[in-house]
């Protein structure tokens, strides 16, 4: 809605020190991304949307290629893009004279919830001599191929261990009766340690900056580099009027403040809605100077520097710290390999606005062709990547606005078609069953959603008396805007305390100004008719349009908020990472094509 | 044999965008609950330092006869001129309640305070979470916690694929009468 003005509401919120995304980089810079460009980003309040993990390999049964000794195995890992090209993220070091070698070198490979990451590993049997020169430099057509294995970077990190072991196979995939060998994959996460803390800050006797009101004072806190200047980190939100305020607690992960004996810069200053705004004192402390204020109850003086040294004006303000914990904060692929699942639900809009199914302008016309509808895409983009989350890819598919066999309108019918189990298996499945249903069930509506995610919150409710380990994810498609607003606000009210999360996809060309108000981004939190207010929002909309090809799919904006979502989910109710007994378990080999 | 109440533990979180007479409240916020039958309520301390979005985090025990059918929550404000009530929200049973959530789950609940005039007044964040009864005291102990409660006593390769073991014997077995 560009405006004359700026959001000053929005100017005015805590940034960075809330729970941070799940997904951080990793602050070691390992080279690869740059410094400089995350840590901007960060103070922006904008936080790089990957982890950074390692990729540690090991093999067995290698083909034994050299002739008076064995080979020497290297292993070249690729990333396979949409294209089919093959970009190389790192190599292993050689081993000599090993056909059960485990490398040291790991490769960095940076996991993306959102896409399905299609990764190549490639062993070769370094023939050209290797002393001294660099690995990246090998010419990988001087050596001999040993196998090459395959998987999707998923699937290493849901399994228990995070490892997985793959079947070797000979270029092309073909196997022939050779046997290649094993090739085992472990994947670990780059974070510096899981240790959070939670801090609440206070402030006494700060100076008045504003002429006719007072200070409206908010908090930064900054972590010294090594250069002598210092970068944010995180910034409290602004109490109006106030010169003994107290904020929020905020929430700093380890990665933000590197150690505990970090020195951290933490500034006070008047909010201004020009955006100039006023310094009013700053102090320096690390973390544990911080512990030690708490356990003391005393407070710090803030001074305002001067340009000569020594010669800071030691101000009235001061600093205290009411609550000081130390927390341990998990992150969401703990949660996934420990065995914690996201299961995929979907349900699709059958209501008359998306025109005759035999008609090529209708949204659900089946190209013969085999180009794929918006209803196909969504299903297809969003079940791909959440497919290998689900144990079981058990997926229960519904359609909603559509007449039945029966002859009655129904908000919840079984896409399989049969009356009593809901469930069908894999995306094939779904896509199955889809085109079924479009033979078998006539476009009719209203749009009501409210059945749907009764359905839906009820499976996720009932899953909770057996275990708490499963995070359910609702994918509405529709083209339409909604018949009964209230209905489904209620309907998503009462799921807003449930491990459940909802992303609607809106396709064709319908105004959806009314969906956004469901996604509550703005801050309005949903309320329903009884009185009663969302407890998280759950819901997360985006219309969908036709997409370029190269460009990032607007549906891959919907998945990056869903670890966020499970992850608060999960830290809000307590529940930790499930911890087997992992000597009584063996990785089970997987063959992969 | 059904128990006459249940207990609720109920934890006052905090309230947002409290106002009295069209102003912010600056301070003194207080919360009590209490049962719709009247029987029993229970108050939170003053929060000295939120003004219009005090944080309590107290938890109030309070025994919910099993006739009940919700709790009502009141915001108070302590002023120079005695004690005020900012807006009251009524938590029917069913929101804790719930068909299929099992009992002793820990419900994350909001609430729309409106005061005496029946005009919106702000927002209320509370936990409820019902203990559980003592006649199964075996399993009282295991309140929720999350990390170890229902899962395979052996190693299972599939996640959650299979039957699970270790099930409480008060889920589901409890009569529910609202």
């Amino acid at each position: 809605m560009g405006g004359c003005f700026s959001d000053v509401r929005g100017g005015k919120e805590a940034v960075g020190g809330d729970l941070p995304r799940p997904t951080e980089p990793n602050a070691n810079n390992d080279g690869a991304h740059n410094d400089a460009i995350e840590f901007f980003y960060r103070a922006h309040g904008a936080y790089p949307l990957f982890t950074q993990l390692e990729l540690s390999f090991s093999a067995s049964k290698l083909l034994d290629l050299d002739v008076t000794s064995k080979s020497d195995p290297m292993v070249v890992v690729y990333l396979k893009k949409n294209d089919g090209k093959l970009e190389e993220l790192g190599r292993t070091e050689v081993i000599l004279n090993n056909l059960n070698p485990v490398w040291i070198q790991k490769v960095s490979a940076a996991y993306q919830f959102e896409t399905v990451q299609n990764l190549i590993f490639r062993v070769y049997d370094v023939d050209t001599q290797y002393h001294n020169v660099p690995v990246k430099t090998l010419n990988l057509r001087d050596q001999e191929f040993l196998g090459e294995g395959s998987c999707v970077l998923s699937e290493i990190v849901t399994k228990q261990n995070r490892s997985l072991t793959l079947t070797l196979k000979g270029k092309n995939g073909h196997g022939g009766l050779r046997n290649f060998g094993t090739l085992t994959v472990h994947a670990e996460e780059t974070i510096a340690s899981r240790s959070a803390v939670e801090i609440k800050f206070r402030c006494a006797h700060l100076d008045n900056k504003d002429l006719f009101s007072k200070s409206d004072p908010f908090l930064r806190i900054s972590r010294t580099v090594e250069t002598g200047g210092s970068i944010p980190i995180c910034k409290t939100e602004v109490v109006d009027n106030n010169l003994n305020p107290t904020w929020k607690p905020l929430c700093l992960n380890m990665q933000q403040f590197g150690s505990k004996d970090n020195p951290l810069v933490i500034e006070c200053f008047d909010f201004n809605s020009d955006g100039n705004h006023i310094l009013i004192g700053k102090l320096q402390k690390s973390i544990a100077d911080l512990e030690k204020l708490f356990k003391e109850k005393s407070g710090v003086n803030f001074f305002i520097p001067s340009s000569r040294a020594g010669h800071e004006k030691v101000l009235k303000g001061q600093l205290f710290v009411d609550q000081f914990c130390e927390k341990e904060q998990f992150s969401f692929v703990d949660y996934i390999s420990s065995g914690f699942e996201l299961n995929f639900m979907v349900a699709v809009d059958f209501t008359g606005s998306n025109g005759d199914p035999r008609k090529p302008e209708s949204l659900h016309y089946i190209d013969p062709y085999g180009r794929l509808n918006s209803y196909q895409q969504a299903i297809t983009e969003v079940g791909q990547v959440i497919q290998f989350y689900d144990a079981d890819k058990s997926f229960p598919a519904w359609g909603f606005g559509g007449r039945t066999a029966n002859g009655t309108v129904s908000h919840c019918f079984n896409l399989n078609g049969n009356a009593s189990e809901s469930e069908v298996v894999g995306v094939e499945g779904i896509m199955a069953a889809y085109a079924n249903a479009l033979r078998n069930v006539a476009l009719s509506g209203p749009t009501l959603f409210g059945q749907v995610v009764n359905r839906a919150a009820e499976i996720a409710a009932r899953s909770l008396s057996s275990n708490n380990n499963k995070y359910y994810v609702l994918l509405i498609i529709t083209d339409g805007i909604l018949t009964d607003l209230q209905e489904t606000k209620d309907a998503l009210v009462r799921a807003s305390n449930l491990p459940l999360s909802i992303l609607i996809v809106g396709v064709g060309n319908a105004d959806f100004k009314q969906m956004e108000i469901l996604d509550a981004d703005n801050g309005q939190r949903l309320e329903s008719s009884t009185g009663r207010i969302a407890t998280r929002d759950i819901v997360q909309f985006v219309p969908m349009r036709d997409v370029q090809s190269g460009q990032i799919s607007v549906v891959q904006g919907l998945l990056e908020e869903l670890p966020g979502q499970f992850l608060s989910y999960m830290r809000s109710m307590d529940i930790k990472p499930l911890t087997f007994n992992a000597a009584a378990q063996a990785s089970p080999a997987l063959e992969i094509l | 044999m059904a128990a006459n109440s249940r207990t609720l533990e109920i934890k006052v979180i905090s309230a947002e965008n409290l106002k009295l007479d069209r102003k912010s409240v600056k301070k003194n916020a207080s919360v009590t609950v209490r049962t719709d039958t009247n029987s029993q309520f229970c108050t939170t301390d003053i929060d000295t330092e939120g003004g219009a979005y005090p944080r309590w985090n107290e938890k109030l025990v309070l025994d919910l006869p099993t006739h009940s059918k919700s709790i009502i929550v009141e915001v108070h404000c302590k002023t120079s001129s005695g004690v005020r009530t900012i807006g009251t929200a009524t938590v029917p049973a069913s929101d804790f309640v719930g068909e299929y959530v099992p009992e002793g789950y820990l419900h994350f609940l909001s609430y729309r305070l409106r005061n005496h005039k029946g005009e919106r007044n702000g927002i209320i964040n509370i936990s409820v979470r019902m203990k559980v009864p003592e006649m199964y005291a075996c399993a009282s102990s295991t309140t929720w916690s999350h990390s170890t409660m229902g899962f395979p006593a052996a190693g299972n390769k599939s996640f959650g694929g299979g039957v699970v073991t270790g099930v409480p014997v008060w889920y589901g077995a409890y009569q529910k009468n609202y």
